[in-house]
């Protein structure tokens, strides 16, 4: 219990903060209209969205975090310069979490044209700064990516992230490098939510604690 | 607007209830509008507001019968009350029953239910909020609020009406310049989706989304023997009552009786009075219809000659003329020809503060979610207890001089969220339903299988019913009484709110477990307790280094795997094993160490025994609805909220293999070991900056 509490507590003392006013998160989606009128507005890119969720989510109306396995793996199999062994269940059922905001398990369809949008955003940040075309975000490419991508994050946390999500050489490939960025804007977004008087802290009971660390 | 964040949004929500938002007077705006501010910002620019949530375009009429281009819909042009009449009125007057006269949709339903509003001015401002008009700084900007399903809601529209013909499609006054009525209607299609989406309803439903109370139907043919004396408490109470003849096919729909009612058709009930004819009482009941128009013309109608039999001053008082839609028939005749009685009970907030008769209410809001809390009917022993699990007490008996029985009446209603909202995309009700037991027990924890196999229900629910509320008058005992609501299948997912009105004082409370780790047990490992055939294996496991990488770890798990060949399993991911390093690890080595090894090895095992106790079908996975049972075995006591966010996030489809259950507990545990090294001095609060909030969210 010591070596426990010393640990952690040694982790979040190196910790700096971080000004939350420097975070740029995914811009929240535009309010909602009837659906029928929404329909009949949409561009062509989105009627042709619209239709591959139709595909995708079956009768309920729902994306599974299966389906979105399979639809992500399908579309970066297209793309030969992004390195990845494939998306994960889990990187999908985590996905899906930070995300479902009524505990289904499940994406809608705007939550899921959202994650949409920001994948194929990080995906061009991906491949800007992916600079030796290893098709793998290095160590030392990282920082550049993620500020590019809203998120200046400090070296203890960048540390933390190699850490978890990048291989042993120190890179990350991309369906780490998406699974990271998706939690880090949701995280962004929950934050804020929160904290209403922007202090710049959160005060959590230990339920809430659990729901946001345990459905994430 | 939907909401990113995810969960965060349900806590910042359920902090915002829990300060009061969602009263009446701290209505909810809708879609983040802002009528003030909208308002304010019209008025300084000069241009009148246009809605861009609900614009005026042929969508928002319907999708079906009113879709664009149909016939119905042909030639609508969208007008302001300004341009339709030269001098047009928000209220003229105070609001009258005559101000709500049908249009061509099939909404009658709701408009009964504005009619009754337009009885009681308290009830009616707290739907049509003071001071708008269309005079005093116009701003083409009206705003209106609703209850939905626990909550007041504030509605903005702009004043643009669908017009066919240059007269108003919808909704109208008898006078025709009178606009609130119209303006309302605009605005609950608005809330939800479409004029369309208005069609085909219950008038308890438009009764309590502008009341907040709660509604009961009667079967007029098989009716309660005091049905006299429900209705006369219901209007002692302020209570609304709405009633209608059934039809036996469509063609019947507002076809014409031969004493003019109509058929399939919602009016309201005003009055009751006890009149004496001929030497005898007379129960009479007044209705009112909402065309404004077709009236009663048998017993005791407007031009009746049983008028002649009673007191002339009392005639005076009572008898109207007027083709205005309100009647006066006996009480016989309108259980004859009526079919159904709908009444809407009020909360407190609702009546007069000089009132001194109402119901106590109390309201939990639920939900209903696969795997762990949508548990079906008792049909379905392995699962209904996990259904939510609410307990009354039921304190004082009723005051009833006529009753002899030593009883207390109280309504338990059931409603189901948002389900109007979802029927473009042809979801619908689920059916749903409650059923009480007695309970004799003194602590207040989620009740288990065992207590339902024992225990058959006292009381339940009339029926299930693919209704969006079941409620049911109840009368028992003082007593304490468990309430589980539920849908008919289990699985079926969906938020609900459940409500319990009380005549006498009574409490109430959710049955949940209360969040707890049980930190005591756990065993303290240092190198020097670890036996020699562990320190051996694991040399040959970690190789030089004498630390774990996440292959080597995802290596040994699944070979242990294979020997346990009873348990169904993908085998540990190596983002399992990931998670599990980085939640186990100390030193931010990204690699197990002897002692973190030999502490997560004991916790499997120990895991293994618990997940092994609850696959009770041996099927090599546990049953989702299991996780709560196991869960609690390893140690963590959690609510309902939290068990169903674990469903969610390790099951795959109804069930759960090793290795995610594993994974789960390693963090549950983690998590609860940070939040206790975060929480100040025991306060229940921990206090985070967002650099400390990312390395939690973002390392396991």
């Amino acid at each position: 219990m010591f070596l426990l509490k010393k640990a952690i507590g040694g982790v979040i003392d190196v910790i700096g903060n971080i000004d939350p006013n420097q975070f740029v998160p995914s811009e929240p989606p535009p309010p909602r209209r009837p659906l029928a009128y929404a329909v009949s507005n949409e561009s062509a890119e989105e009627q042709q969205f619209r239709k591959v969720f139709n595909q995708l989510a079956g009768d309920d109306m729902e994306v599974s975090p299966t389906e979105l396995m399979n639809i992500l793996n399908k579309i970066i199999s297209k793309h030969g310069d992004l390195k990845t062994d494939g998306f994960t269940i889990e990187s999908c059922r985590s996905m899906v979490a930070v995300m479902d905001s009524d505990s289904t398990g499940k994406l809608g369809f705007h939550e899921f044209k959202h994650l949409w949008n920001n994948i194929k955003k990080w995906q061009g940040i991906y491949k800007t700064y992916d600079r030796d075309h290893s098709g793998t975000i290095g160590a030392d490419e990282l920082p550049a990516a993620f500020r590019a991508a809203g998120f200046p994050l400090t070296d203890q946390l960048f540390q933390m992230i190699i850490r978890r999500y990048s291989d042993e050489s120190g890179n990350m490939d991309f369906d780490n490098y998406i699974g990271c960025l998706v939690r880090l804007d949701a995280m962004c977004h929950a934050f804020k939510t929160l904290d209403k008087d922007n202090d710049g802290t959160i005060k959590v009971n230990v339920q809430e604690w659990l729901q946001l660390t345990m459905y994430s | 607007m939907f909401s990113i964040g995810g969960v965060s949004t349900r806590i910042y929500k359920e902090r915002l209830q829990a300060e009061g938002m969602g009263a009446n007077d701290l209505a909810i705006k809708f879609l983040n509008q802002d009528y003030e501010e909208l308002r304010r910002e019209c008025v300084e620019s000069g241009r009148l507001f246009e809605d861009p949530c609900f614009p005026a375009v042929p969508q928002s009429l319907g999708f079906k019968e009113l879709a664009p281009n149909s016939s119905k819909t042909r030639g609508v042009k969208w007008i302001r009350p300004t341009e339709l009449s030269e001098n047009p009125q928000f209220i003229v007057g105070g609001a009258t029953r005559t101000d709500i006269c049908q249009g061509a949709l099939g909404d009658c339903w709701l408009l009964a239910a504005i009619a009754s509003l337009t009885l009681n001015d308290k009830l009616l401002h707290r739907v049509v909020p003071h001071g708008q008009s269309f005079t005093n700084e116009y701003a083409g900007i009206f705003h209106f609020q609703f209850w939905q399903f626990g909550e007041w809601v504030d509605i903005v529209i702009d004043d643009r009406l669908p017009v066919k013909d240059k007269e108003l499609m919808f909704v109208h006054s008898a006078e025709g310049n009178e606009f609130w009525s119209a303006l309302l209607e605009k605005a609950y299609a608005k809330l939800n989706g479409s004029y369309e989406a208005l069609s085909g309803g219950s008038t308890t439903e438009g009764f309590e989304d502008f009341t907040g109370g709660v509604a009961e139907m009667y079967e007029l043919r098989s009716a309660p023997k005091d049905l006299h004396r429900i209705i006369a408490k219901a209007l002692e109470r302020g209570s609304l009552l709405g009633c209608s003849i059934d039809i036996t096919s469509a063609f019947d729909m507002e076809a014409v009786t031969f004493k003019k009612l109509v058929k399939g058709h919602a009016y309201s009930v005003t009055a009751l009075r006890e009149v004496n004819f001929r030497g005898n009482r007379e129960r009479l009941i007044r209705i009112r219809n909402p065309w404004g128009q077709v009236e009663w013309t048998g017993a005791w109608s407007d031009n009746s000659s049983e008028w002649n039999g009673i007191d002339p001053s009392e005639r005076e008082e009572l008898n109207n003329h007027m083709e205005d839609g309100e009647f006066w028939m006996s009480f016989q005749e309108f259980k004859r020809q009526f079919s159904r009685l709908e009444i809407c009970n009020l909360t407190p907030d609702a009546l007069s503060d000089d009132s001194q008769h109402f119901w106590n209410t109390i309201q939990f809001n639920g939900t209903w979610r696969k795997g762990s809390t949508a548990g079906g009917c008792r049909n379905n022993p392995n699962t209904f207890w996990i259904n939510p699990q609410y307990k009354i007490t039921l304190l004082e008996e009723d005051d009833d001089p006529e009753d002899n029985e030593v009883a207390c009446t109280f309504m338990v209603a059931l409603m189901q969220k948002d389900r109007r909202r979802f029927r473009k995309q042809g979801q619908d009700m689920h059916t749903i339903g409650f059923a009480l037991y007695e309970f004799l027990g003194s602590q207040n924890v989620h009740l288990k299988k065992d207590f339902f196999l024992r225990h058959s229900s006292c009381a339940r629910s009339e029926t299930f019913i693919n209704l969006r509320e079941v409620s049911t008058r109840l009368r028992l005992p003082p007593g304490e009484y468990l309430i589980v609501p539920s849908t008919f299948e289990p699985g079926k997912e969906a938020d609900f709110v459940l409500r319990v009105f009380t005549e006498k004082q009574s409490e109430t409370q959710e049955m949940d477990d209360e969040i707890s780790f049980n930190l005591e047990d756990e065993e303290a490992v240092s190198e020097e307790n670890i036996d020699a055939s562990f320190k051996k294996m694991f040399a040959q496991l970690s190789g030089e280094d004498m630390e774990i990488s996440v292959h080597e770890l995802r290596t040994i798990l699944n070979r242990v795997m294979t020997k346990h060949r009873d348990l169904k399993t993908d085998g540990f991911s190596l983002e399992s094993c990931r998670c599990m390093i980085n939640l186990m690890d100390k030193d931010g080595s990204a690699r197990l160490g002897i002692v973190e090894f030999q502490i997560l090895w004991n916790k499997i095992r120990k895991w293994l025994g618990v997940f092994r106790q609850f696959d009770l079908d041996k099927s090599g996975t546990m049953s989702s609805y299991e996780m709560r049972l196991a869960v609690e075995s390893a140690g963590f006591k959690l609510n309902n909220k939290l068990h169903q966010i674990l469903v969610a996030r390790y099951s795959d489809g109804d069930v759960i293999d090793f290795d995610n259950f594993v994974c789960c507990l390693v963090k549950l545990e983690a998590m609860f070991k940070s939040f206790k090294e975060l929480e100040k001095e025991g306060s229940g609060v921990a206090e985070l900056n967002i650099s400390e909030v990312s390395h939690f969210l973002l390392s396991k």
